[in-house]
């Protein structure tokens, strides 16, 4: 059962395009109110497919999702206009200016904040008074942001937002959010990205996306302060046979360097191996961009090189 | 009041924002560039300045109250915190005693000599008690404006 904070959920979601092509297959998911959710994952992964089912655009095969209690593909105006989404392939009509767009979209958004859509066309340095096809895509991008914001939404939904644009224009972007993030009615958003970056300043929790499904979903920063790189360094020519790194995906063998990714509950997990005589333990922090490698990596690797780990605790 | 002070957010190093931002609110306690008493931004300040998710300043905060560095006082702000020869004996070397064993571990892995760990522990000493002492190093570490 979702948890009554929950103001996005899924549940059993899946989706199949004609031709066969599994987009979302059995995709659950949970977002907490004022949460900023982040969803990675490979191209073709079904991140864009997620976030058309949860905005109602699309309809599921089955299971169910719901956005503030409701199901948008059928929700009344009341309920959709309190939730807003910037789609990866935005098209604004290019006759009007962005002035033109805040008057009329004023009148469909009982929230709408003239004062805040000023605010930000001023710290985006976009032109109001020109029309929206003499902008550049970048800006055009904005200002389709600008205009999801400028609603207050209480569910924000952003497929990709900061594709195309430059850093400075990315950095105004994420300061922008936050903006939406501390004005006082609060604000949920879930984007996908492939901005690892910008995902660990703003998101607090993020979901890994893998053919259809969310294989991880936590908070960032337990996972951050969780995982760590574990090498054993043998003195010897080759790592002893049979040897494991407890709690580990997966080792790495390397000569006499035994590497895998461990997540670490506590550091006396590692004392067993700090005490194996003529062995160093070394233990390198992981960003996020490389536990993501580290994870989507691994069905490439060469057989050989692997010795698969069960994914259970520690036995010490 | 601490206004401008500089805070930097490295994304990329695997270290949680919320953590990073406590390293160094405590790193400008310790050298004494923050005193007891000084104002911290506010949430939102902070947070729009670094472009970060106001939770996390949150988060933040609320670990260094934990911790005794900041206090919270109602409707007015985060302060730093008297500071604390409150910390008990005990509790001193309890800490104390955790980072030398991290020290003394990675010094080892590395084959440094022991002599030479115990020097370098020495000139650090000395140079945070030299910061502390200096009265400039407050107007060194502010920054003007900030990197919007």
């Amino acid at each position: 059962m979702p948890t009554s904070s929950a103001v996005i959920s899924a549940r059993n979601l899946s989706k199949t395009f004609r031709g066969g092509v599994v987009a979302v297959s059995g995709l659950d998911l949970e977002v907490p109110a004022g949460s900023v959710y982040g969803l990675i994952g490979r191209n073709g992964a079904g991140k864009t497919t997620t976030l058309r089912l949860l905005m109602g655009l699309l309809r599921p095969d089955s299971g169910e999702a719901r956005v503030l209690g409701a199901d948008l593909w059928q929700a009344p105006r009341e309920i959709r206009q309190r939730v807003g989404y910037v789609s990866q392939s935005q098209r604004l009509p290019g006759w009007m200016t962005l002035d033109e767009l805040c008057r009329s979209n004023a009148c469909f958004y009982g929230r709408w904040d003239e004062a805040l859509a000023h605010r930000l066309a001023r710290r985006w340095e976009l032109s109001r008074k020109r029309p929206i096809a003499h902008l550049s895509g970048g800006e055009q991008r904005q200002a389709a942001i600008l205009l999801a914001l400028a609603a207050q939404p209480e569910v924000l939904f952003l497929d990709e937002p900061a594709a195309g644009l430059d850093p400075i224009a990315r950095r105004a972007l994420l300061a922008g959010l936050v903006d939406c993030l501390t004005q006082e009615s609060g604000c949920t958003i879930m984007f996908s990205t492939h901005h690892i970056g910008d995902l660990e300043r703003i998101g607090d929790r993020i979901g890994m996306m893998d053919r259809g499904r969310i294989v991880k979903s936590l908070r960032l920063d337990e996972w951050l302060d969780r995982v760590r790189r574990v090498q054993v360094v043998f003195n010897t020519d080759t790592v002893p046979h049979g040897f494991t790194i407890p709690a580990a995906r997966r080792i790495r063998i390397e000569g006499p360097v035994a590497t895998a990714v461990v997540e670490l509950a506590n550091e006396d997990q590692l004392t067993p191996l700090r005490s194996i005589p003529g062995a160093r333990v070394n233990v390198f922090p992981m960003n996020l961009e490389e536990i993501f490698i580290e994870w989507f990596e691994q069905t490439e690797e060469p057989a050989s090189s692997l010795q698969p780990q069960p994914e259970i605790a520690f036995v010490s | 009041m601490a206004r401008n002070f500089h805070f930097q957010i490295d994304p990329h190093s695997g270290v949680p924002v919320y953590r990073q931002l406590m390293d160094q609110i405590k790193y400008y306690v310790a050298s004494g560039a923050l005193a007891s008493g000084d104002q911290l931004p506010s949430i939102r300040e902070l947070a729009q300045s670094l472009a970060v998710n106001p939770t996390t300043i949150v988060k933040a905060y609320n670990e260094l109250v934990h911790e005794n560095v900041i206090e919270l006082r109602q409707g007015k702000g985060a302060f730093v915190a008297p500071q604390s020869t409150e910390l008990s004996f005990a509790e001193r070397e309890k800490a104390l005693r955790r980072l030398a064993r991290q020290l003394a571990v990675e010094a080892t892995q590395m084959g440094a000599d022991s002599n030479r760990v115990i020097e370098i522990v020495d000139e650090e000493l000395t140079a945070v008690a030299g910061e502390r002492g200096e009265p400039n190093l407050r107007a060194k570490l502010r920054v003007v404006g900030r990197k919007g």
